[in-house]
């Protein structure tokens, strides 16, 4: 907060507008804005930057713009985005409830929860609607978060360390249960469930965008509401106790937040790795600031890193498409490294 | 299993004997079982006299025979190389699996086959025997260079990282090549169904070597896990040992995945039971490890071939879910 803008309103009140990181924020936007045309031109049926402009616009050059944008190309890329900064949200909530840098929905099995339950729903009853999933994900993802905090919380309290351990034993666990349930079901029913677990948006289209914007909107105004226990959270359950905050409590809600962003994002276009891992730290590095604005910077971040992530790898290898969860994680598993390599580990078990 | 005994020195007394009589009960039983279950005693003619105009002798020395073989095989390779990662590395949550081993060996077996397009048996595991090595030093660089040092915990993560990393590369290289998928897909979950002579045949030696390695070195293993400064002070080359135990852990890797694929948890479960009741004397912990694992991995696949029948469920998603659990306890308990 060192690079604001300190306003004297009339009375007593001052506040710090942060202008480094509101910038920051509207460059990020400002790409964001950039790659979803880049997204929308490129392809096998490559447009210009006009002709993708007129067509959201509603005044399309061609019947085939017209549809290879609104079809396909543009649901796909604001799922991508949708996703990207729910589970930016999700690992920020996450990192700051269990102060621990590390911390990322897919990496303590809150992911693979929502998959497992996703998984078995689709392979036994098939005829589920589709728009039932992000509850049954939300289901499985707080089951398995739950689990995971009952085994790690019971020995001398914060544990942050063997909460990350935990939940790699416990994400092992449930993709096994989820890779058994494949071999299981029948083949063309497990197929499909196959293409989701990739992580993918490659089959997003306009219902998948709802599920996810509604989301997004639903859950956005608790996370502002929140921001203010999250950052009494962030400096220490002591201190938190200090400010009057029932920790307990708090961090129950709060983990309840974190899972219900990440189960959304899952249950729609699959676990995409790392992007909780990775979005909060790279707005983190990007510009200090206070934990209210660096949420949205982490949701740009995320929004951000999986649309690049699914313009890649659709991309590099077409026709071939590589799914977005993979190039996260060819993405997220380096930097896990580099923040290992800083993290007192020792000191936080 | 044997009574549990706490006497310092044991002396051998009828366990092993008792073990491998359980053992051989226990061959015998997943060879027996199947699609068209063979009684006992069918099982033992066919071993003693063989006669190759009845159907179910044909069965069993030509499809179970080999089968129950490979799970003994890679059951016993997978506890001893678990057994000297946990007693080198001191670290109770050691395991080819965890520590990113079995990813390393299984992607560059990827990259050969699938990528490359060499497929001849002799060099299979070899390759699996480079990509092991490779992926146990990043492994252990990263966490070595991570405040704290090699620590369990961050022995862990960074197992976790690396295996992160290499399983989406595998994915890719799978994605871009759907023909060899379709022939990895079952191997990379960990399957004792799809077994070949040839490279089963040139796996042996690399099985046979790390097994040598592993039980001659094991005195000096039991120094080492008292720790590097006892174990110097005792007249130990620790240098020496460590790189032994990476030659006999990776020889040992490279063989069960050539075999049956990426195998998780046989390695950290098998070591922790076998300790309950063998003590912390490596000279003991190496020979019964060996025995519990076959044992295990044996009982495992009869296990993962009749819960769900006619549907075959791959071996290694059982031993992950029977020995995630016992890492989550691990860790409770332990750390």
């Amino acid at each position: 907060m060192s690079a604001g803008l300190l306003i004297r309103l009339d009375g007593p009140v001052t506040y710090a507008l942060p202008v480094h990181a509101l910038t920051v924020l509207a460059v990020l936007l400002g790409l964001t804005c950039t790659l979803v045309v880049a997204s929308l031109m490129a392809g096998s049926y490559p447009l210009e930057a006009t002709e993708v402009v007129m067509t959201l616009a509603g005044r399309a050059p061609s019947d085939m713009a017209q549809t290879v944008v609104w079809q396909f190309r543009f649901p796909r890329a604001l799922a991508a985005l949708a996703a990207g900064a729910l589970l930016a949200l999700s690992g920020a909530t996450l990192q700051n409830v269990t102060r621990n840098p590390l911390a990322d929905p897919s990496l303590v099995g809150v992911s693979q929860g929502a998959g497992l339950a996703v998984v078995a729903a689709m392979v036994a009853w098939p005829e589920l609607p589709q728009a039932m999933r992000p509850v049954l994900a939300f289901g499985g993802a707080l089951a398995v978060a739950a689990l995971i905090q009952g085994i790690a919380m019971r020995r001398s309290g914060g544990a942050t360390m063997r909460f990350i351990l935990t939940g790699i034993g416990v994400a092992a666990f449930v993709s096994a249960l989820t890779s058994a349930f494949l071999t299981y079901g029948q083949i063309d029913r497990a197929l499909s469930a196959l293409g989701w677990l990739a992580g993918s948006v490659h089959a997003a289209g306009w219902g998948e965008v709802a599920v996810l914007g509604g989301a997004l909107l639903c859950l956005a105004p608790a996370l502002v509401m929140a921001s203010r226990p999250m950052a009494a959270m962030r400096m220490g359950p002591e201190m938190a106790v200090g400010l009057g905050l029932r920790v307990g409590r708090t961090r129950m809600a709060l983990i309840t937040l974190s899972v219900a962003l990440a189960a959304a994002a899952v249950a729609m276009v699959g676990p995409i790795g790392f992007v909780g891992l990775v979005a909060p730290h790279l707005a983190h590095r990007l510009a200090r600031c206070g934990v209210g604005l660096h949420l949205a910077l982490s949701a740009a971040t995320g929004a951000l890193l999986v649309g690049a992530a699914d313009l890649a790898g659709r991309l590099a290898f077409a026709p071939v498409q590589i799914p977005a969860g993979l190039v996260t994680a060819l993405i997220g598993a380096p930097l896990f490294v580099w923040l290992l390599l800083r993290t007192q580990a020792r000191a936080s078990l | 299993m044997t009574a549990p005994s706490f006497r310092p020195v044991r002396r051998p007394g009828f366990a092993p004997l008792l073990a491998l009589a359980a053992l051989a009960l226990a061959f015998a039983w997943h060879v027996s079982v199947g699609a068209r279950t063979i009684p006992l005693p069918v099982v033992a003619e066919a071993l003693l006299s063989y006669d190759a105009s009845v159907f179910e002798h044909v069965v069993i020395v030509d499809l179970r025979l080999p089968r129950a073989l490979l799970a003994a095989m890679v059951g016993a390779a997978l506890a001893v190389s678990g057994a000297l990662m946990q007693g080198v590395t001191r670290n109770p949550l050691a395991d080819p699996g965890i520590l990113g081993l079995l990813i390393g060996a299984s992607f560059a077996v990827v990259l050969v086959v699938g990528v490359f397009d060499l497929a001849a048996p002799a060099l299979i595991p070899l390759v699996a025997a480079l990509g092991a090595v490779i992926a146990a030093m990043a492994v252990w660089g990263i966490a070595a260079a991570a405040p704290g040092g090699a620590m369990p915990l961050t022995l862990v993560l960074s197992g976790a990282a690396v295996t992160a990393f290499l399983a989406a590369l595998v994915t890719i290289a799978n994605l871009l090549d759907e023909q060899s998928f379709e022939q990895l897909r079952v191997w990379m979950t960990g399957s004792l169904a799809g077994a070949q002579g040839g490279v089963m045949l040139w796996a042996l030696p690399w099985f046979g070597a790390g097994l040598v390695v592993a039980f001659a070195i094991a005195r000096q293993v039991t120094a080492l896990a008292m720790g590097e400064e006892t174990a110097t002070g005792l007249g130990l080359n620790v240098g020496r040992v460590k790189a032994l135990a990476l030659f006999a852990v990776v020889a040992l890797t490279a063989a069960t995945v050539a075999m049956a694929g990426p195998m998780g948890f046989v390695g950290l479960v098998v070591p922790h039971v076998v300790r309950l009741f063998a003590g912390q004397d490596y000279r003991q912990i190496m020979p019964w490890s060996a025995l519990a694992g076959a044992g295990y991995l044996l009982v495992v696949d009869v296990a993962a071939r009749m819960v769900l029948a006619p549907v075959e469920i791959s071996t290694g998603l059982v031993t992950a879910l029977l020995g995630a659990p016992i890492f989550v306890w691990l860790v409770r308990a332990r750390l």
